[in-house]
């Protein structure tokens, strides 16, 4: 069960120091302060969103599974320990590959888009000038209209060329046979609908959950190649318009960064964009983690940064409270900063 | 001259039952009811007067699903003129569509839409052909969808409107009344069908306990011919026996609202070319499914009322051909259908909140979050409450689910039944049977061998490796 040991290794690297659902809103890509925070300080960026739809109780019941093997414990207020078993389990795992980071579920988008103009252009091939579109979304249809126009799809020799591309794109990397059928399995055409999950489920003995992750996992390092190889992969690199991410701050924090990088001050920032000074505060400390030339001295000084460095390492832990009772004189603005930024 | 249109336009030789005569009042300007049964053309009823027509028909659909299902299929036969104004639109698109709103020939909307100032007025401004309320039976609080959103179909109407059209596969005389009273109708032509299909044959099997059910259902499809629909009354439940099915070699899927929608589309296709024999669904599925070779149609447990139970039998044997509607009772269902009846309706307590958040001036939609209300029945609420006081409310809930109370019982009457069932299920429509059948339904002595043949083999086709299956969706050959 893979969502088992994806929780495992989440608990592990979150080493005690949250609850429960730290993990829940980490799958589920939640854009909050702390979420992202966690994903910096953690370095859990393999995990976020890459289940934007996961239900609390499939979470719930990932979780159970952890604690009746005995690896996790849990208390009343949503902490949880992993037990000694746990961290040896968690030594051995082989985690699957996620770039949640990156794709935070755009890698569905792309998806989207291929699927619609595999349908197209398998219709094409048939003669066949009308169809249910397998993608409702009119985003995606409009963008694949646009896509197939300009590729000249009319021509008849798209086909070839996407074939060559798709072939040699999935061959190129480390996906299993199995990753690679899962991945053309969802798509249909003419004479060759696609599988249900269901269906997938049965045919190779795994859950559908399962199934679903061996998915997401095989298009995030499908993705990653694409990326590297943009020249030789033309038609594909442009299926990954804007799918993916590569500056990370949230629409908001971002609006915040700009002014920050004209000179406001927080308090100036925060009177005119009507937010509280604390939500400013969580954009800088996003800015911190996700720009290596942001500047902190503003705000702490190197010695305080060393100071917070000091502390974590021996206290072990990056719990804020800890800290903050180990340096009294700092605020919990400024350790927030320290731990975001790292090392000095 | 129609009938030429019809060749031209759509291809066909000629009418189904009642279409050429409604086309006929509406291109008067006579308001029309039409009762005409699943899958006899109720479309066309409007679609042809969209191309005699120079303004744009406006279609009022209360299912989006329902909605998206007609959109392609116009936009398959080349129609281009054709729009969706539902919530699944971006701003952007849906600034787009209003502007053009008159240039379209179809415009289909959902109740909900009526609803925005913007929507409304931009339709008030304009001059439309026809107004289409599809699925009208919604619009009756004695209905057994009732949406409230309906009844706002009311304040588009102005002085000078054009001919209203109400569609709906099923009503009863109360029904059809409301209809004809929040639609402001006058006068309207009526064409209501008969509903008894007799090539679809009635059986009934009762057991004592429930477990029995499905493992009677499991010998029953290991035997006997597809494609059929196992109509069951939980998501879980047609997960588990889907599965259940799949692992005894018969090629079925689980179909029901919680499916993504690739899925769904994947599974609609598969049933349709025979890839998948079975369907295990709740009553999530049908709207919108063009398949005509259905021989069997099972219920694992009892509809919530008649009205559902007709609709779902329907879908079976529409090539004329024989086919067999299966009932299964066991002692208590009536239970658990009045359980699933009242699901979707806010309860007395649901009032009381309602009227709390409203008092420390909060949107009650906060109650969406947690306080264990169904979207549905808040909208239900949300509409009564602008309306009425919030006792008058209550009153009018606990109405409500009286009359849900009361058609589980009518559908329990007709499965108790120990005189014909076609004949009862007909009654209740307030139609007769015109004649008995030879082969009617269980009380009467059916005999389903003689209706059902035996299950056909299937020869499992070859597996593709990854890429050849790449090479056939993208040049149709391997």
């Amino acid at each position: 069960m893979m969502l088992r040991q994806i929780l495992l290794h989440i608990f592990y690297k979150l080493n005690n120091e949250r609850t429960i659902n730290a993990a829940y809103h980490l799958l589920r890509g939640k854009r909050s302060g702390q979420t992202i925070q966690d994903v910096g300080i953690f370095k859990l960026y393999p995990y976020f969103g890459i289940l934007r739809k996961l239900s609390r109780p499939t979470f719930e019941d990932g979780v159970n599974s952890l604690r009746a093997e005995g690896w996790i414990k849990t208390d009343d207020n949503g902490y949880f320990t992993l037990t000694e078993s746990g961290g040896e389990q968690a030594e051995k795992l082989t985690p699957t590959f996620f770039d949640g980071w990156h794709y935070q579920g755009n890698e569905h988008i792309f998806y989207g888009r291929l699927s619609l103009i595999v349908q197209s252009l398998s219709n094409q091939s048939a003669g066949i000038r009308a169809f249910v579109p397998i993608q409702r979304n009119e985003e995606i249809q409009g963008w694949c209209r646009r896509f197939l126009l300009e590729s000249d799809f009319r021509s008849g020799t798209l086909q070839q060329t996407l074939f060559n591309e798709l072939k040699t794109s999935m061959e190129q990397g480390e996906l299993s046979t199995l990753q690679k059928e899962l991945i053309v399995e969802r798509l249909t055409g003419v004479g060759v609908t696609g599988v249900p999950w269901q269906q997938l489920s049965f045919e190779h003995e795994l859950s559908e959950l399962d199934c679903q992750l061996l998915f997401i996992s095989a298009l995030h390092q499908w993705l990653d190649i694409i990326y590297q190889n943009k020249e030789r992969f033309i038609y594909l690199s442009r299926l990954m318009e804007t799918i993916r991410i590569d500056n990370v701050l949230t629409g908001s924090a971002y609006q915040t960064a700009q002014m920050y990088n004209q000179g406001y001050s927080l308090d100036q920032i925060s009177a005119m964009r009507r937010l509280k000074v604390s939500t400013i505060e969580d954009h800088l400390v996003e800015l911190a983690m996700n720009e290596p030339t942001f500047d902190i001295t503003p705000f702490i000084s190197r010695e305080q940064h060393q100071a917070v460095q000091q502390a974590v390492s021996m206290y072990a832990t990056k719990k804020l409270k800890v800290l903050h009772d180990a340096l009294p004189h700092l605020s919990y603005f400024q350790i927030r900063l320290a731990l975001a930024k790292g090392e000095v | 001259m129609l009938e030429q249109k019809l060749q031209e336009i759509f291809g066909y030789n000629e009418f189904r039952p009642g279409q050429k005569e409604i086309i006929e009042q509406l291109m008067k300007g006579r308001d029309c009811v039409a009762l005409l049964p699943t899958g006899m053309g109720k479309s066309m009823c409007y679609q042809l007067p969209g191309y005699m027509f120079n303004k744009p028909v406006l279609i009022v659909s209360p299912l989006l699903s329902l909605m998206q299902d007609q959109v392609d299929q116009l936009r398959q036969r080349g129609e281009k003129r054709v729009v969706a104004l539902n919530s699944f639109l971006s701003p952007n698109e849906k600034t787009y569509a209003l502007h053009f709103l008159h240039e379209y020939r179809f415009i289909f909307t959902s109740p909900e839409m009526l609803t925005q100032p913007q929507v409304r007025q931009r339709l008030q401004s304009m001059e439309l052909s026809l107004i289409v309320a599809d699925e009208a039976h919604c619009i009756s609080q004695w209905g057994f969808d009732f949406r409230p959103d309906y009844l706002r179909i009311g304040e588009i109407l102005g002085e000078k409107r054009p001919p209203i059209l109400a569609l709906t596969a099923t009503a009863t005389d109360s029904v059809l009344e409301d209809i004809k009273k929040y639609l402001y109708m006058k006068q309207p032509y009526e064409f209501i069908h008969h509903v008894n299909r007799d090539n679809i044959k009635l059986a009934k099997y009762v057991f004592d306990k429930k477990e029995e059910k499905q493992e009677w259902i499991l010998e029953h499809v290991k035997n006997t011919e597809g494609p059929g629909i196992v109509y069951m009354s939980s998501r879980k439940r047609c997960d588990e026996f889907s599965q259940l099915l799949i692992e005894n070699n018969i090629r079925a899927a689980s179909y029901h609202a919680g499916k993504d929608a690739e899925d769904r589309q994947f599974i609609q296709q598969q049933f349709i070319q025979n890839d998948v024999e079975w369907i295990v669904a709740t009553n999530a599925f049908g709207m919108g499914v063009h398949k005509d070779d259905i021989r069997q149609v099972i219920h694992e447990s009892m509809p919530a009322n008649v009205s559902n139970y007709m609709q779902e039998i329907g879908r079976a044997g529409r090539d004329g051909k024989d086919a067999l509607a299966i009932l299964l009772y066991a002692d208590g269902d009536e239970h658990y259908a009045r359980y699933v009846a009242i699901e979707d309706l806010p309860k007395t307590m649901h009032v009381d909140a309602y009227a709390a958040y409203r008092q420390i001036q909060q949107n009650p939609n906060v109650m969406l979050n947690g306080d264990g209300i169904s979207e549905t029945a808040f909208r239900v609420l949300d509409y009564w409450m602008q309306q009425e006081p919030q006792e008058a409310v209550k009153r009018r809930l606990l109405n409500m689910e009286e009359n849900k109370h009361t058609a589980v019982r009518e559908m329990a009457n007709i499965i108790h039944t120990s005189t014909c069932m076609r004949a009862k299920l007909v009654e209740y429509f307030g139609q007769t049977l015109i004649k008995p059948q030879e082969v009617c339904c269980t009380e009467c002595g059916l005999e389903i061998d003689k209706i059902i043949g035996p299950r056909r083999k299937v020869t499992k086709q070859a597996q593709m490796t990854w890429d050849e299956r790449l090479q056939k969706l993208l040049f149709g050959h391997i």
